[in-house]
């Protein structure tokens, strides 16, 4: 048959397969719409079950079969707000994510009535509206599952989980959308991680803080985190789809992307075109060392990496509003911190004798000098010399090398990254001394910085 | 500048730290009419909700296909799935496959020669000609 003449050989792996005939075609053309296949009625489903399953073949059942109605709005002044606006704009009749629901039980008298007539309201087709409402978060068996393949808490709503799926490029409205979510969760990780490096690692040189700061919560690190916890996207977002997949809003392939003028450098006198100093970009720059860019605007279609990062930070920001702080601090242990990442590899020295030679003058040391401490085939191919580097009697660090000089520059690499690297043994982190049970403060070590050459 | 740094990105360890089942979504296929089917439809009815409220992690998906073998099919994070047929099996030996496919990581199956695989670095220095055991002649 035809399917074989292509590529998609049946031993080939590939079980997409595609034969498209006239008749099809003509079947296509003639039968008005498709019904979908009906569906086995299953034991669990009849009526008077716990849990109805959702329409459709998508069904998840343990998950949801927890007793809805113990959630209460988490806001519960939303509706009162509701009530006071002036006017009735069309996406206010949109119940917000945090006080959505149709199983909500009544808080009191007026605030039944006012959420029953808003529920009323919700006359609005889905598919008119740009991302999926927050009462299908309740349905959607992808988000159940991801709420409990991330081990979320219980007190993490899951509408909150899907307002966070919700990239401003799908959905401009910032009452509907993640961006509020993203810069409380952006400004959370970025003081974790950076707290959890200065202290830990007190003498790290600006550069490589800033490329571990990076490494950690930067665009690449989230993104390839969003892709571990197997978030999926969707191909165009909608009202109508799984409020469980990612809503963004994609750049075509091959579109220009990241061509956005920086917002300008923020410094004084920015005409004059100064260098940007390792000073200048811890004042005036991110949190990354890197220029401002002028943010896009909200409904241009963005790549995924930038909508997979909103999501990481989103759900940090959410799981912060809702579950305080003890509950983010273990999130971003087990999930960030427990990654490996080696400071040892991101140095780059470009003179690293002279570094050493004015370390050891600035710290009062001895004079680094190398000394052979063995060699093997000097004569051979493939000699290798072993080379340390002494201040004084001390051995501040040991290489290998094919020659002579290699060596001893690897010695004196060795020796400043032992430096830099110094680790303390212990450490309290300024958020562990705050909060409900705080542990007792015992000040940190704070250097004087790195070599200045 | 005498210091500069190395972009890098940290790896995640599943498992230190959190843990993500690496088994996104099972697909349980099954006919109504053929014979193949007798011990998944039995399954479906009988010990899938009690397997789908011990994994809530798993999004489970159960749908006919007729006139076909019944299938349970694992879509994994790494965006490969597994697929098993299940024809003519009980529902215990269906339970097991549906649990072998939850458990498994989607890679490829491949065979572990050493004991002990570590991202870190081996220790052991350069050697040395004076270290150890010396040659005599």
């Amino acid at each position: 048959t035809h399917y074989r003449l292509g590529k998609n050989l049946p031993f080939s792996g590939i079980l997409f397969r595609n034969s498209r005939s006239a008749l099809m075609d003509q079947a296509i053309a003639v039968i008005p719409r498709t019904t979908p296949l009906m569906m086995a009625v299953l034991a669990f489903q009849f009526a008077g079950c716990e849990y109805q399953p959702p329409a459709g073949d998508q069904t998840c059942f343990g998950y949801l079969t927890t007793p809805r109605t113990q959630f209460r709005p988490q806001c519960p002044l939303r509706p009162l707000q509701h009530h006071l606006s002036p006017y009735q704009q069309p996406h206010s009749c949109r119940s917000q994510s945090t006080s959505a629901g149709d199983t909500f039980p009544p808080l009191d008298a007026d605030e039944s009535t006012e959420l029953s007539q808003r529920d009323d309201d919700v006359s609005i087709p889905p598919e008119a509206l740009p991302s999926p409402p927050p009462s299908a978060a309740l349905k959607s068996a992808k988000l159940a599952a991801l709420h409990a393949r991330l081990s979320l808490p219980p007190r993490l709503p899951i509408q909150t989980l899907a307002r966070a799926l919700v990239h401003e490029s799908a959905d401009p409205d910032p009452n509907f959308n993640n961006t509020s979510l993203a810069i409380l969760g952006s400004n959370l990780l970025g003081l974790y991680t950076s707290e959890y490096l200065l202290c830990n690692y007190p003498r790290l040189p600006i550069s490589v803080l800033f490329a571990a700061q990076s490494a950690y919560v930067g665009t690449k690190a989230l993104a390839l985190m969003a892709k571990e916890w197997g978030i999926e996207s969707v191909a165009e977002p909608g009202g109508e789809v799984d409020p469980g997949l990612l809503q963004y809003r994609r750049l075509a392939a091959g579109a220009a992307w990241g061509e956005f003028a920086p917002r300008g450098t923020g410094r004084p006198n920015e005409q004059k075109g100064w260098r940007r100093g390792i000073t200048s970009k811890i004042v005036y720059d991110d949190q990354f060392g890197d220029m401002r860019m002028t943010t896009p605007e909200p409904s241009q279609p963005v790549p995924l990496d930038i909508a997979a990062e909103s999501f990481v930070r989103a759900l940090m920001g959410a799981t912060y509003l809702h579950c305080g702080r003890a509950t983010t601090k273990r999130f971003f242990a087990s999930h960030w911190l427990s990654r490996t990442l080696d400071l040892s590899k991101m140095f780059e020295f470009r003179t690293p004798t002279v570094d050493l030679s004015k370390l050891c003058a600035r710290e009062g040391f001895e004079p680094p000098v190398a000394r052979l401490i063995s060699e093997t085939g000097r004569a051979s191919r493939h000699p290798v010399f072993v080379v340390g580097v002494y201040s004084g009697r001390d051995k501040l660090g040991e290489g290998a090398g094919g020659s002579l000089d290699e060596a001893r520059v690897r010695a004196a690499v060795m020796a400043l990254k032992s430096w830099y690297l110094y680790k303390p043994l212990d450490v309290t982190l300024p958020s562990d001394a705050e909060g409900m049970e705080p542990t007792k403060w015992k000040p940190n070590l704070v250097d004087i910085g790195e070599v200045i050459v | 500048m005498p210091l500069s740094a190395v972009k890098a990105v940290a790896k995640g360890q599943n498992g230190v730290g959190a843990f993500i089942l690496q088994c996104k979504r099972l697909d349980f296929h099954y006919c109504d009419w053929a014979g193949s089917s007798r011990g998944m439809n039995a399954f479906i009815q009988k010990r899938l909700p009690q397997f789908a409220r011990e994994n809530p992690q798993i999004e489970i998906t159960v749908s006919p296909r007729p006139h076909k073998h019944p299938v349970v099919k694992g879509h994994y994070i790494n965006g490969r799935e597994k697929a098993v047929c299940v024809r003519n099996m009980t529902t215990e030996m269906i339970l097991e496959k549906a649990s072998l496919l939850r458990d498994a990581s989607g890679e490829k199956l491949k065979r572990v020669n050493k004991p002990v695989t570590s991202v870190n670095e081996s220790v052991r220095g350069i050697w040395s000609p004076y270290h150890g055991a010396q040659y005599k002649i």
